[in-house]
């Protein structure tokens, strides 16, 4: 099974507190990986730096064998980032948008392509060609989701993917990303939502400040832990109760 | 399409928005508006205007050159400046000078000229004879407030002249007593410019006519700078609010490409925002300095004190120097803005940056300021523009020179600290995640787990 994603003893420093205390973790390809954790354990911390938008103080990540550091440039190529509450341009379309994003990757008629096969992952009719500062936050998920697949990428960074989404929205944005994940896609997610995790992903990493304490499929850790849901789970591991 | 172009394209639209053009034009249209606004109340102050004058009727004086009535003579002053004599009555009115407020306010009269009770007495016995100018106050500005007074002194000036004509007697008699009164004509002046004596001309006069460019030149300027530096800033914090900086930094394309891209669109709405300004601000301008132009034209050109094509040239790379100064300062205070409402308030540095050259060119200039001065305005890229003009009318090409290679130094050094923040986590995570910012407050000394 080839590795996606590998992170070696990852630290990552502001000032002086280190927010993330070496972090090591492999993801395989085609797999959905779920880091799960409160708020301010270091999840998003870890998905920048995969993403190279925050330098790594010390060890390295590899993304299908570049290194983020080194070959920033290369890995740039291979993955697909959103950010957690991430908008679009206020003034662009969606249609607009997809066709801009499109702009640095292909050109021509696999440009064309590219946008139409966002606009098809987005499904949001004839509203792709409304400006999208008149979306609903579920129609922004959904297009900004089509931005970060419509490109191919071979990894997947979706930062608290359904937050704030109703049950309905929040229910689509996960076939979709189950959708991806089949179609060979490496998906890495940040969440709070336990039930989600569970449900979606195929492995499970457990954050709490800064230190991966735990990782496995949602079934070993249940098993491991002794519990039946994921969130006593994640308790557990964290309070040691 | 490369992705710099599209970087470019794609600010360009956002920043051109509707709104943005809307309130663009409405500024320029106001500028033009206060122009001509200002333009029509100096016209209307340098006019006559309506009058009344009282206490006239018993105060005729005997002259050896026959009688002088003030009322006639007032209606004359008023007849040869071009209001046809079947409307004098509309123009000067007969007062009671018991009641005169009251008259004055229902007739809208903003100055009346009172005769004193002995000034026909006073005068045929060789006593001062006293004409008093009554005015009703209304608020008003500068300059409808300044210019109905001067009218006032000025009608009592061309009445002495003509009563002193009366009593003198012939125009011989009288160009004779002129003389007497005044043998000295300090009318003819020479002005040296750059060594080389120039007639009639005054200093004055010289600078009120290029005070169109000294004014003109640091406002343009000034507007420019703060424009494109809150266009810069707000699309920064723009970003950052939408997170869409953090997309756009996982995307496969240069730091250097996005910082260049913001830099060019910035540029170009700047400049055309700038332009639009320009031409409202012309406008302004215009009817502003006529009110020092004393009527008299000064021909620059003729007097050397005009700007060749090299010298425009050279003006014109100061601006465009200027401006790329502004956009290094902003890209950096950008970086630092977390949203687009904290970016907001990013842009006063900058905007006192632009203000205190402005302010200090228009009034003292680079070669009225002491070396304090001098040094300040020499530190503060903008202010190189703003002095271009005047150092090159003054033939002083060495100081445009070493502003333009000083710009170029600020300008580089901006840009590669630019590129260098946003190749850190400080575009991300902002300052007080900084190793440097937390030792400064003392902040951050333990080490979580």
């Amino acid at each position: 099974m080839t590795d996606a994603l590998v992170l070696r003893d990852v630290r990552k420093t502001y000032g002086q507190r280190e927010a993330v205390h070496g972090v090591s973790l492999t993801v395989h390809e085609g797999e959905i990986f779920g880091l799960i954790g409160h708020n301010g354990a270091g999840k998003t911390t870890i998905l920048r730096m995969i993403s190279t938008i925050l330098k790594i103080t010390s060890g390295t990540i590899e993304v299908y064998g570049k290194d983020t550091a080194k070959e920033s440039d290369e890995v740039r190529k291979l993955i697909s980032y959103l950010p957690e509450d991430a908008g679009a341009y206020k003034d662009l379309t969606g249609r607009a948008y997809l066709s801009f994003m499109a702009s640095f990757f292909v050109s021509g008629e696999e440009k064309k392509a590219m946008v139409e096969k966002g606009i098809q992952l987005a499904d949001l009719g004839d509203k792709i060609d409304y400006r999208v500062d008149t979306y609903s936050k579920g129609m922004m998920r959904r297009l900004l989701i089509a931005r970060a697949i419509m490109t191919s990428p071979k990894l997947a960074i979706m930062d608290e993917v359904t937050s704030g989404l109703d049950v309905i929205n929040a229910y689509e944005i996960r076939e979709v990303i189950r959708e991806i994940a089949r179609s060979g896609v490496t998906v890495v997610m940040s969440s709070h939502n336990m039930f989600e995790v569970d449900m979606l992903c195929d492995r499970v990493g457990m954050v709490d400040q800064g230190n991966l304490i735990d990782v496995g499929t949602p079934a070993e850790l249940k098993e491991k832990y002794g519990k039946e849901t994921l969130e006593e789970v994640f308790v557990t591991a964290v309070k040691g109760a | 399409m490369n992705h710099l172009t599209t970087i470019v394209k794609k600010e360009v639209k956002e920043l051109l928005t509707p709104g943005s053009v809307a309130s663009v034009m409405i500024m320029v249209i106001l500028f033009a508006c206060l122009g001509g606004l200002i333009g029509g109340e100096i016209s209307k102050n340098t006019e006559l205007p309506v009058i009344g004058i009282a206490n006239y009727e018993d105060q005729v004086v005997d002259t050896v050159s026959g009688e002088w009535n003030a009322y006639e003579m007032l209606k004359n002053i008023y007849i040869n400046s071009g209001i046809p004599a079947s409307k004098i009555d509309s123009y000067v009115f007969k007062l009671d000078s018991d009641d005169l407020l009251t008259e004055m306010t229902e007739k809208g009269l903003p100055l009346a000229l009172v005769l004193s009770d002995s000034f026909k007495q006073d005068v045929e016995s060789g006593k001062y004879g006293k004409i008093y100018q009554y005015y009703v106050y209304e608020p008003s500005g500068m300059i409808s407030g300044t210019v109905s007074s001067t009218v006032g002194s000025t009608l009592i000036g061309i009445m002495n002249k003509s009563l002193s004509q009366y009593m003198v007697g012939s125009q011989e008699e009288y160009a004779h007593y002129s003389f007497i009164v005044s043998p000295i004509d300090g009318s003819g002046t020479v002005t040296y410019i750059k060594g080389v004596a120039h007639d009639d001309v005054t200093p004055s006069a010289i600078s009120s006519a290029l005070s169109g460019q000294t004014m003109l030149i640091p406002m343009i300027i000034m507007i420019i700078i703060m424009m494109v530096g809150s266009i810069v800033i707000s699309s920064m914090g723009s970003e950052k609010e939408n997170k869409t900086l953090e997309t756009l930094l996982t995307l496969p394309i240069k730091r250097t490409t996005i910082v260049t891209g913001k830099i060019i669109a910035a540029a170009v709405v700047g400049l055309v925002f700038g332009l639009a300004y320009m031409i409202g601000m012309s406008f302004y301008i215009g009817s502003l300095t006529g009110i020092t132009v004393d009527g008299s034209t000064v021909d620059l050109a003729e007097l050397g004190l005009s700007l060749g094509v090299a010298d425009y040239a050279l003006v014109a790379l100061s601006m465009f120097l200027s401006i790329a100064c502004a956009l290094g300062i902003c890209m950096i205070l950008g970086a630092f803005a977390k949203n687009y409402k904290s970016a907001q308030t990013m842009t006063m540095p900058l905007s006192i940056l632009a203000i205190i050259p402005m302010f200090i060119v228009m009034f003292s200039g680079w070669y009225g300021s002491n070396i304090l001065i001098k040094c300040l305005l020499f530190i503060i890229p903008f202010s190189h523009p703003m002095m271009a003009t005047e150092a090159l009318l003054n033939g002083d090409v060495t100081l445009v020179i070493a502003g333009i290679v000083y710009m170029i130094a600020f300008a580089t050094v901006a840009i590669l600290v630019t590129v260098r923040l946003y190749r850190s986590d400080i575009l991300i995570t902002g300052l007080n995640q900084n190793k440097y910012v937390e030792k400064l407050l003392g902040n951050g000394k333990h080490k979580s787990r």
